[in-house]
């Protein structure tokens, strides 16, 4: 049956209508804009204060709060509800994303308002921040759908999040030979140096294997989705 | 016209546990028909089959003429309705919230939502969040989403377990009325009374085979015992025979002005699934 955009927009309405009402998701996703006051406004120029309330509002906000929409529908049966509706499973979770996407729009632009906004090649910047989003957002659905239920998503998320989180912060500062090897792969270390080098030079050219990373890490995350989705059946 | 349900010689195993057993069985187009059956006695593995959820082990079963496979068919779930007991709506949207986004996703017309909350009584209701409805509301929120796209088979499992004879009449209202408009109900239950009520024709399942399948009068007639009457006088209760001895019994209390009342010994559609099984219903 063709992809069409009304289901997308009924599940990405509900998703939105639900997510405000619910404390929990409210909490996640408010978390990156609380941190940001532990940065400083003075130091606006290094890299690491403009990078990480961008890296926590798309990586909590987005990946969490994802997982959470997904988990929660396991949890309460209503997956099964849309599963035997018309719409697709490609409909569903892109409802899902662009509900997800909004809100971390919101913290993010609220994060940006308490530390500053970057200085940055504007077209580069929202190449960075989308790529990474596309990618935490795969990341998320993933979590949400190998969880039971809602509590079950830090059994299952919060180590993997923690690496991707912290390795760019600790990678360069723990000196250790094989933490570092990883953390150079991490998606978030591609965006923080992307992010870096927007800063310094200001041209696209010299991101742009940062860029090309983050986008194969995006296909990667929705391969992995789908194939976590297509191997899920009615039965948890 | 084709049936709506045709299941011929069905099995469905669950590693060397057989849910359901050599079933056969049609559906007709318009016809509301019962799935009576104790708890474990494989009512929900028979409707996860025909909406698709399950894959059956051997033999075939037609849904709309088409073949259930165990596969998701986006064609085949627009033309179907499923209502379980396990309602999955969301708690903390509104009623109308909870319906619009199944409008949008079944893409039925605008005002589909206003109509099918008028048709099971919760018009007043459309603001309300779910969380703050009772349980009788709840179910009838589920009902009206299972109905919303007008489907021409609508599949209810146990739609008013743990319901109140209030809040279960009213569904069996609703239910009557979308049959009327042609909608063709499967529907199981563990309650007799309901399945007597509602249902057309019913199957009585047992440890996932079928052991009878009529119409609620046809199987009461034909267990019923017809050998005595049950007569209360003013004088007390009598069991009297149904032949000419009887006759002058029953007549010497008319005459006397004593009857109170008269029954032929017709047996409960409980009593004759125990009969049948040995088993009680719940
Ligand atoms: N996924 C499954 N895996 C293993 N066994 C199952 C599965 N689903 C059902 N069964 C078994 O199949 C039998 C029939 O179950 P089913 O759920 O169809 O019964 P039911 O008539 O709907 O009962 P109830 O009235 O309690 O809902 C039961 O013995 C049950 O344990
Ligand atoms: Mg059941």
């Amino acid at each position: 049956m063709r992809f069409s955009l009304r289901r997308l927009r009924a599940i990405a309405i509900k998703e939105w209508k639900d997510a405000i009402r619910n404390p929990q998701i409210l909490l996640t996703a408010a978390m990156p804009i609380a941190f940001s006051f532990l940065f400083d406004r003075k130091e606006a120029s290094d890299p690491a204060v403009v990078a990480f309330p961008l890296l926590l509002a798309v990586s909590i906000t987005g990946a969490f709060v994802q997982a959470n929409m997904v988990a929660e529908e396991k949890e309460k049966n209503t997956l099964r509800m849309l599963m035997l509706s018309p719409a697709s499973p490609a409909e569903v979770l892109l409802g899902k994303s662009v509900a997800t996407s909004a809100l971390a729009l919101l913290v993010m632009i609220g994060s940006l308002a308490v530390t500053s906004v970057p200085d940055a090649n504007p077209i580069g910047l929202t190449a960075l921040i989308l790529l990474l989003l596309i990618a935490f957002l795969a990341f998320g659905t993933t979590i949400g759908l190998l969880s039971r239920t809602v509590t079950d998503i830090s059994i299952v998320g919060l180590p993997l999040l923690l690496v991707v989180i912290m390795g760019p912060m600790l990678g360069t500062s723990l000196d250790m030979g094989w933490f570092s090897a990883v953390v150079d792969w991490l998606p978030t270390q591609h965006f923080v140096l992307g992010l870096t080098g927007l800063l310094d030079s200001g041209s696209l050219a010299g991101i742009g294997v940062h860029l090309a990373a983050l986008a194969f890490w995006c296909a990667a995350a929705c391969l992995l989705c789908l194939g976590v989705y297509s191997r899920k059946r009615y039965d948890k | 016209m084709e049936p709506a349900i045709a299941v011929s010689q069905l099995e469905r195993h669950f590693r060397n546990k057989k849910a359901l057993d050599r079933v056969s069985f049609e559906v007709a187009r318009g016809e509301i028909f019962g799935f009576l059956g104790p708890s474990g006695s494989g009512k929900t593995t028979m409707v996860k089959i025909l909406t698709g959820q399950l894959q059956p082990s051997a033999g075939e079963a037609f849904v709309l003429g088409k073949r259930a496979a165990g596969r998701r068919d986006p064609e085949q779930l627009r033309r179907i309705g499923i209502m379980t007991d396990n309602s999955g709506i969301y708690e903390r949207l509104t009623v109308y919230d909870n319906l619009a986004l199944f409008r949008g996703l079944y893409e039925a017309p605008e005002k589909s939502v206003a109509g099918t909350l008028e048709s099971v009584g919760l018009a007043g209701e459309a603001r309300t969040t779910v969380q703050q409805l009772s349980k009788g509301m709840k179910q009838r929120v589920a009902l009206a989403r299972a109905l919303l796209h007008k489907p021409d088979l609508l599949f209810l499992d146990e739609p008013t377990s743990a319901l109140d004879p209030m809040n279960a009449a009213r569904i069996h209202e609703a239910l009557r009325a979308l049959n009327r408009q042609g909608t063709t109900i499967f529907l199981t239950t563990h309650d007799m009374a309901e399945a007597e009520t509602l249902c057309d024709r019913i199957a009585f399942l047992n440890n996932g085979t079928l052991s009878a399948l009529d119409t609620p009068q046809r199987l009461k007639l034909s267990h019923a015992d017809r050998s005595t009457i049950t007569v209360v006088a003013s004088d007390g209760r009598h069991v009297v025979n149904n032949d000419r001895e009887g006759a002058e019994r029953i007549a010497g209390w008319m005459r006397a002005g004593q009857l109170l009342s008269i029954h032929s010994d017709e047996p409960s559609l409980g009593d004759i699934f125990v009969k049948l099984t040995g088993r009680t219903l719940s």
